[in-house]
């Protein structure tokens, strides 16, 4: 009888078991050896001794810092601009109407495309020589490729934001969607009968209703750009780039003593995106609850 | 009014959603294409015989990214699908730390892990090898899993397996007749997750699959950054086909059941 | 005489029973030198036979891609039994430091057989004490390399001493748009700068660390220091620092002129694109017969053309190398001697089909190999061989390459 109770209690331990230790294993192991790296401990260079020299290192370099503004500011306005665009076209998406399965459905088509697919199509599309850029030419709007406004590779980064909008606009949107169709009409409707005008209906009804699952996507999708690698390598500038890059530009290196550099520049990273979003999340749910 | 601009949002929506992908299938046609030709000067099928040769390595790659793909997904469920039952049904201590430590992978830029797990891999010998890159893609895909599995769990009620054991029925027999009915809907959205970070993950692959485990991006890479954009978007097209057909499976669960994709909001 | 020919007849038809008929044509062929681990060409053809090879290279050409398969790769297959695997890579330093981690972790037996690799990174390598061999010499078609040749005995200044193995050489030339620049291309670096301060926004040149900026960078300082000579010693920080503020000064005053106001620089194979859209007036590369195979393929307009500076173009040589740790090097060496054989380079320099130079003068091959190679039909954007052969530059030590590169990031790039 003790041994079935012990069994009940260490019942939800035992389920969790598998998940945990293959997150701690792999990913806080990766991150320790990481972290190790970052301050010196690195035998393969037969280096032992702890020290924050390659943090004082990377905290000296410009570049670090450019790096960062870049990585920095593109994530912030693809995700604020990707959770308005998704709430907005949510809005339209939840009204059944004639044909809302296959709008929907064509809202959604972006969301299983690879990032590296999404951003062949972005350049192909308004790169100075892009189909836009022929179109404009087609319709006397310029006269060369150079007078079409310039998209990919310019320090904006404006492909890289506009790939980030065209995947993520419908990943938010879609969890939007869901708390919206799962909401049904009656709050809207009492709000209604109390003289609530559209935006007030919209402001103090809706929003707190899908604020929460906007808060969570888009704090996944500020993280997932802020770590991101292969779009800006593909379509940004050489110089500033994001953060990842540069890191991993220094721990391709082939000089081996670039390595702690590049670890310590990631930690960086992780500590900023932690607080960064934790930061966001009190503000949100501070602003929200008022 | 209102309904004008209804379909001029809805005529936008499916414009901005196909204008990067349709254009594909043209260049995947093209020999010569130029500035500022609206069409192909000169059309061709080189793109795609390419694609079907040994040489390019788009077989191999789409077979081993669908195979990779596949075992992330089948060990995520193996790992995630107990977890978020025991933290959507079970109460015990800890219980919000554990679920803290298992969405960190999704919120924490993953780059210092990858990194750390590349130097460890080279010491275990995992590093070129199928199992490792297998490895490497769970860690994103774990929270995915648990973070929809855990919604569906939590408003999915006990009571019929209850009722199922009452009258006999035998633990598989509950699961495979009660419990997997109720969370398919959602397990096929999680699977959807996962199947697709790992489908498109590129940097890790190429770190800890070091060149010997080729899948498709790094097939396609190659030719986005070399601006051979006949053949990457053939290569484009090839890697698309079956994330289009996954969501043709889940589109539905993934628009109308609010429980699933719900649980996002309670990240 | 008589009991000599027996014998070889009596190891030829041993050889054909041991290796297979494919391989007997081969077995005159003999070891020049020692090589690590094996003792006759015999031996090495018999250790690779139904092996694999694992080839790491860029990957970014399809040409590039689908020529080493069909004639490298298929060949081999069918000469020796050997299984070509081309790994295809993004950065060649992606490979350099994959075997720099293999040796921290102390991995004996690695996964790569044999890296297309460039200077600096051979350097890296070889310093390290990461490569297999001295081989290069010792197999059979080393006999056609001349090593006293200072461009085939050092790379980027690195002796080769038998670690890499020569098979394509290849001179720097600048391609440009006639429909745009006129039939007279500016061919020194003041007429060029005059030519975009007239023409804003149609000339640029790759960001370093790619290879091709690199080398017009290198090649701005051979300007600014009236010559090459200055660079090709051991690394000096004062003659460094003497040439390099008019260096910086010649690009830094070229920035606002070039594509996009010098705001970002292109990916070397952005430019290319950006030639054939008619974004830009010019590319460049390593390669003379690039603008005569884009043409062909429908990349380039058929307005290209290509040219030299005045003040001469750098050349080196593509080296194939083998690591510390490949599991094959027997295959490898076999296939970086077939690259060497009188068949690969009667491809290889065929414009029809690579459309490569090579490291070797047709003269130490056959009579029939000469003939052929002397009617190949030259596209009107290729230079002829003698033309730049006459411009060539040698390549500094690799030193120097890097300071240079650092020094463009810091003072031009990120200024």
């Amino acid at each position: 009888m003790r041994w079935l109770s012990l069994m009940e209690k260490l019942r939800a331990p035992l389920m969790i078991l598998p998940a945990v230790a293959t997150i701690i294993l792999l990913f806080f192991g990766g991150l320790l050896v990481g972290l190790g790296q970052s301050l010196g401990y690195f035998p393969a260079i037969d280096s032992y001794d702890l020290t924050l020299q390659y943090y004082a290192e990377v905290l000296s370099d410009n570049i670090f810092f450019e790096s960062l503004w870049q990585t920095f500011r593109l994530a912030l306005l693809s995700t604020v601009m990707s959770s308005v665009l998704a709430i907005a076209l949510a809005l339209v998406l939840r009204q059944t109407f004639k044909g809302s399965r296959f709008f929907t459905f064509m809202f959604q088509l972006s969301i299983p495309i690879p990032h590296l697919v999404a951003a062949a199509g972005i350049v192909l599309l308004v790169s100075q020589s892009g189909i836009l850029a022929r179109g404009a030419y087609a319709l006397g709007l310029i006269d060369a490729p150079r007078d079409f406004p310039v998209m990919v590779f310019d320090r904006p980064g404006t492909a890289i934001q506009l790939t980030y909008l065209w995947k993520e606009v419908p990943f938010i949107g879609v969890v939007v969607l869901a708390v919206l169709q799962g909401i049904g009409p009656q709050y809207e409707e009492v709000a209604r009968t109390l003289g609530a005008n559209s935006w007030q209906r919209f402001r103090f009804v809706l929003l707190p209703l899908i604020m929460p699952g906007v808060l969570s996507t888009s704090i996944i999708v500020f993280a997932y750009v802020f770590a991101s690698y292969e779009i800006p390598l593909l379509l940004g500038v050489r110089h500033p780039t994001t953060l990842p890059v540069l890191a991993f530009q220094n721990y391709q290196d082939p000089d081996l003593s670039l390595r702690p550099q590049a670890m310590a520049m990631s930690i960086i990273l992780t500590l900023i995106a932690i607080v960064l979003l934790v930061a966001y999340k009190r503000l949100a749910n501070y602003a929200v609850s008022r | 009014m209102n309904k004008i601009l209804r379909w001029l949002v809805l005529a936008i929506i499916v414009i901005t959603a196909l204008a990067p992908i349709l254009p594909q299938f043209v260049w995947s046609f093209s020999h010569r294409w130029l500035f500022p030709s609206l069409l192909p000067s000169q059309w061709s099928t080189e793109p795609w015989e390419y694609v079907f040769t040994a040489t390019s390595r788009v077989g191999e790659g789409f077979f081993n990214s669908l195979a990779i793909a596949v075992v992330v997904s089948l060990l995520s469920i193996l790992v995630g699908l107990p977890a978020s039952r025991a933290l959507a049904l079970h109460n015990f201590r800890g219980k919000s730390a554990i679920e803290w430590l298992l969405m960190v992978p999704i919120i924490v830029p993953g780059i210092v892990a990858t990194m750390g797990i590349h130097q460890v891999f080279i010491r275990l010998g995992l590093t070129d090898t199928f199992i490792g890159v297998c490895l490497v893609h769970l860690i994103p895909c774990i929270p995915y899993m648990v973070l929809v599995m855990s919604s569906v769990f939590a408003n999915y009620g006990t009571e019929l397996e209850d009722t199922a054991r009452t009258l006999g029925a035998g633990t598989f027999s509950v699961w495979r007749f009660v419990t997997l009915p109720g969370i398919l809907p959602g397990l096929l959205v999680a699977t959807m997750f996962t199947f697709l970070i790992s489908w498109g993950q590129y940097i890790t692959t190429v770190l800890i699959g070091g060149g010997t485990i080729i899948t498709l991006p790094m097939v396609l890479f190659p030719f986005i950054s070399g601006t051979n954009y006949p053949n990457a978007a053939a290569i484009s097209l090839v890697f698309v086909a079956p994330a289009i057909l996954v969501l043709i499976f889940t589109s539905r669960q993934l628009g109308r059941e609010s429980s699933v994709m719900g649980g996002f909001g309670r990240l | 005489m008589f009991s000599f020919r027996r014998m070889a007849l009596i190891l030829m038809v041993l050889s054909m029973v041991v290796l297979g008929s494919a391989v007997a044509q081969d077995s005159a062929d003999e070891l020049l030198g020692p090589v690590p681990g094996y003792e006759t060409w015999a031996d090495v053809l018999a250790a690779a036979q139904g092996t694999t090879v694992n080839w790491h290279m860029w990957g970014g050409s399809d040409k590039i891609n689908s020529d080493v398969d069909n004639d490298i790769g298929a060949r081999v297959q069918e000469l020796y039994g050997i299984t070509l695997n081309r790994v295809p890579l993004v950065d060649t330093a992606d490979v350099v430091n994959k075997i720099l981690d293999e040796s921290a972790a102390g991995v004996e037996t690695g996964t790569v057989d044999l890296i297309w690799i460039n200077g600096e990174n051979f350097r890296t390598l070889k310093d390290a004490e990461l490569l297999f061999g001295p081989w290069a010499e010792a197999i059979p078609n080393a006999r056609y390399v001349d090593w006293s040749d200072p461009a085939l005995a050092f790379d980027f200044g690195t002796p080769v001493e038998g670690y890499e193995s020569p098979w394509g050489h290849a001179q720097f030339v600048m391609e440009f748009n006639t429909d745009l620049v006129g039939e007279e291309p500016p061919k020194t670096f003041e007429a060029l700068a005059e030519w975009a301060a007239a023409n804003p926004g149609l000339f640029t040149y790759p960001a370093i660390p790619d290879f091709t900026g690199s080398v017009f960078v290198r090649h701005v300082f051979f300007w600014a220091a009236g010559g090459p000579e200055s660079f090709l010693g051991e690394f000096d920080q004062a003659v460094f620092d003497q040439y390099a503020p008019i260096v910086w000064d010649y690009l830094n005053g070229l920035e606002p002129n070039l594509w996009r106001a010098g705001e970002t620089y292109p990916e070397a194979s952005v430019l290319t694109d950006l030639l054939a859209n008619q974004e830009v007036a010019f590319n460049m590369g390593y390669g003379p017969g690039n603008a005569a195979s884009n043409i062909r393929e429908g990349i380039y307009p058929e307005s290209v053309r290509t040219f030299v500076f005045d003040t001469g173009t750098i050349s080196n040589n593509n080296f194939v190398t083998i690591p510390y740790n490949a599991p094959n090097p027997a295959g490898a060496m076999i296939v970086a001697n077939f690259m060497l054989g009188e068949e690969f380079q009667l491809k290889m320099t065929d414009p029809a089909a690579w459309g490569w130079l090579s490291p070797i003068p047709p003269s130490v091959y056959s009579e029939e190999f000469q003939t052929t190679v002397a009617a190949y039909e030259r596209h009107p954007a290729t230079l002829s061989a003698d033309d730049l052969a006459a411009a060539a530059l040698p390549e500094p030590p690799a030193a120097w390459v890097t300071a240079m590169e650092q020094g463009w990031i810091e003072n031009v790039l990120q200024k």
